[in-house]
């Protein structure tokens, strides 16, 4: 194609590029920049200096880090938090689209369905209070349920206790999610050949051996790709709801990178520290997703990428 | 047909469902019964599916409050503008991009596609939007949430699904590329649109880090925001509150009519979750295909 020719199939898709615009300026500013800007990571960062205007201090700020005596403490809660969430979030939603798939009544169905993306729609404010309300030992439902079916003598103090905290964040973070994260399994298994189960069925397979060599295998590349992906945030345990959750009664268990991120960017303006502590975190959470990627790969033939 | 195990497994998986659907609503409607119970009679606690005092006070005080009615309108402007200029502008960019014609497509499918591999982090986000000086702003919670890769795949996804010679007829009728655009492509595209404004349209609506942590100025606080500060304000206080009346009973008097902070605040809370309560059913359709599209393609 000669130059001219080309300039003119741009010209003719004038319009086209008009309506990018917005989007390339944007993601410019909002994608571009702020990767151009990880250098504070790296720099004593003064706002008048800017991203290229304040002196280089190297490594400085991720030795203060590692030298941070909760360094450690940190690191081990944000893994131990979101592999707990990864495990029971990732096999949670496949068991209820397991579940929904062998309901026969399509009205039950439904309403179970509409019902169980509805918290997926409230904020983690609502869901924390919602909590605050529902686990209270003064007068909450909860315990008072515990305590009139004899199943505890006195009211549990589920919130700010160590004792309950990781059940409390595993618990509430599937309840938000579980139906919302079933929507993609729900398809996958709607697209199961329907003669595989009609042909496990002579062979005499009853409902649990259906479910074992029909639906399951039927479901496993989609499940193999998800668990993947999610391996990628397994650096980040879900900042809003520990930072909502999070309390000095759980501090020594529950504090995780993210929030403190930002409680040490934001809230203490130490910038540059806080810059690195993520890069730190999104460095190793990129190494996370291409070892579980390739292991993949080896293992089961589906990959990400 | 194995007719005995069958209705053994049958009976296991609808009480299972149930109990399980039960877990979903509960709490909700238990947060209504109690926004619509008298507040002080609420703290004796036994409360469970019926308001015992019924009352509509802690409605009528929560919206008698100044601050409640200024971050409700905080809300409702951001949402309604936000979802508006987002949904026109991936709009715009994903049908450009669905133009298999147009001359560096893959360019800029990269583009847009590579930040969600790589980003930043919060930091360096955090003072690009100092820089340019939208903190403390309106703008802060519309401007960085105008665009979004996964919405723009949804939508280019649909707008290929389009046959091509609708376009060719319009072009054919005199129609200009702009025209075709807004009276052919949009008025095709309902189903799409209306999943990415509910996508979007629920971000808004349920956002309260930026109120917290962008904003400082008190009438600029959206309802999520205002909820999370009663949540961490009024805690300590109204659970002080319930001991005393649990255990002491004489400290506070319990006979009193009246709400209490944490009255108020559930009703605060029916009141922030009502909107989407009303709108997602509807949606549920769309969405679930939506949600499928873009997990799969994206």
């Amino acid at each position: 194609m000669t130059a001219s020719l080309l300039w003119k199939r741009i010209w003719r898709h004038r319009l086209f590029y008009l309506f990018l615009l917005p989007g390339i300026v944007w993601f410019f500013i909002f994608s571009y920049v702020p990767l151009f800007g990880i250098q504070v990571a790296f720099r004593d960062f003064r706002f008048t200096g800017g991203f290229t205007g304040s002196p280089w201090a190297g490594l400085k700020y991720f030795r203060q880090f590692f030298d941070y005596y909760l360094a450690g403490d940190l690191i081990r809660n944000t893994l131990i938090i979101s592999a707990m969430k990864l495990i029971v979030g990732f096999t949670m939603p496949i068991v209820l689209a397991i579940l929904l798939n062998e309901v026969r009544s399509l009205k039950f169905k439904k309403t179970v369905q509409t019902l169980s993306y509805l918290p997926y729609f409230v904020s983690w404010v609502v869901v924390v209070t919602l909590m605050q309300r529902l686990l209270t030992p003064y007068g909450g439902p909860v315990n008072d349920f515990l305590v009139a079916s004899g199943a505890v003598k006195d009211p549990i103090q589920f919130l700010n206790n160590t004792t309950w905290f990781y059940q409390i964040i595993v618990g509430s973070d599937v309840w938000k999610n579980i139906g919302w994260n079933s929507i993609i399994y729900m398809a996958a298994i709607a697209g199961i050949d329907q003669q595989l189960y009609e042909a496990a069925k002579i062979d005499g397979a009853g409902r649990f051996r259906q479910i074992w060599h029909v639906t399951l295998p039927g479901i496993r590349g989609i499940s193999v790709i998800l668990f993947i992906l999610a391996t990628g945030s397994l650096m980040s345990a879900g900042f809003e709801q520990l930072l909502l959750l999070n309390g000095p009664a759980t501090a020594a268990i529950g504090s995780v990178l993210d929030v403190h991120v930002i409680n040490s960017g934001i809230s203490e303006g130490r910038l540059s520290y806080a810059a690195a502590v993520g890069l730190f975190q999104s460095v190793i959470a990129l190494i996370l997703i291409l070892t579980v990627n390739r292991i993949a790969r080896k293992v089961s033939d589906v990959s990400l990428f | 047909m194995a007719s005995r195990k069958l209705p053994l497994f049958e009976l296991l998986n609808y009480t299972l469902l149930t109990l399980f659907a039960l877990t979903m609503i509960y709490p909700f409607i238990y947060i209504l019964v109690y926004s619509l119970n008298d507040g002080k009679d609420s703290m004796l606690g036994a409360l469970y599916f019926f308001p015992r005092k019924f009352t509509m006070d802690n409605y009528a005080q929560v919206f008698e409050n100044h601050r409640i009615w200024q971050a409700y309108k905080i809300t409702i402007m951001r949402t309604l503008l936000g979802t508006f200029l987002h949904v026109s502008l991936c709009t715009m960019m994903a049908y450009a991009l669905s133009k298999k014609s147009l001359p560096g497509r893959t360019f800029f499918a990269y583009y847009i596609f590579l930040p969600t591999i790589f980003s930043a982090g919060f930091i360096p986000f955090f003072i690009t939007l100092q820089k340019l000086h939208l903190i403390n702003t309106f703008w802060v919670y519309v401007i960085p949430l105008l665009f979004s890769f996964f919405h723009i795949v949804i939508i280019r996804t649909f707008l290929q699904g389009i046959p091509e010679e609708l376009e060719e007829s319009a072009r054919i009728d005199g129609y200009g590329d702009f025209q075709i655009f807004l009276k052919i492509i949009l008025p095709l595209s309902g189903p799409v649109l209306a999943t990415i404004s509910l996508f979007i349209g629920v971000t808004h609506w349920n956002d309260w880090f930026s109120g917290a942590y962008y904003v400082s100025d008190k009438n600029l606080i959206p309802v999520q925001t205002l909820l999370q500060q009663m949540l961490t304000e009024a805690e300590a206080l109204s659970s002080s509150l319930q001991r005393a009346s649990q255990e002491g009973g004489q400290t506070v008097n319990v006979n009193l009519a009246g709400s209490t902070p944490e009255s108020l605040r559930m009703a605060l809370l029916v009141i922030t979750v009502f909107p989407i309560l009303c709108v997602y059913p509807f949606l549920q359709r769309y969405f679930v295909k939506g949600t499928m599209l873009g997990s799969v393609k994206g």
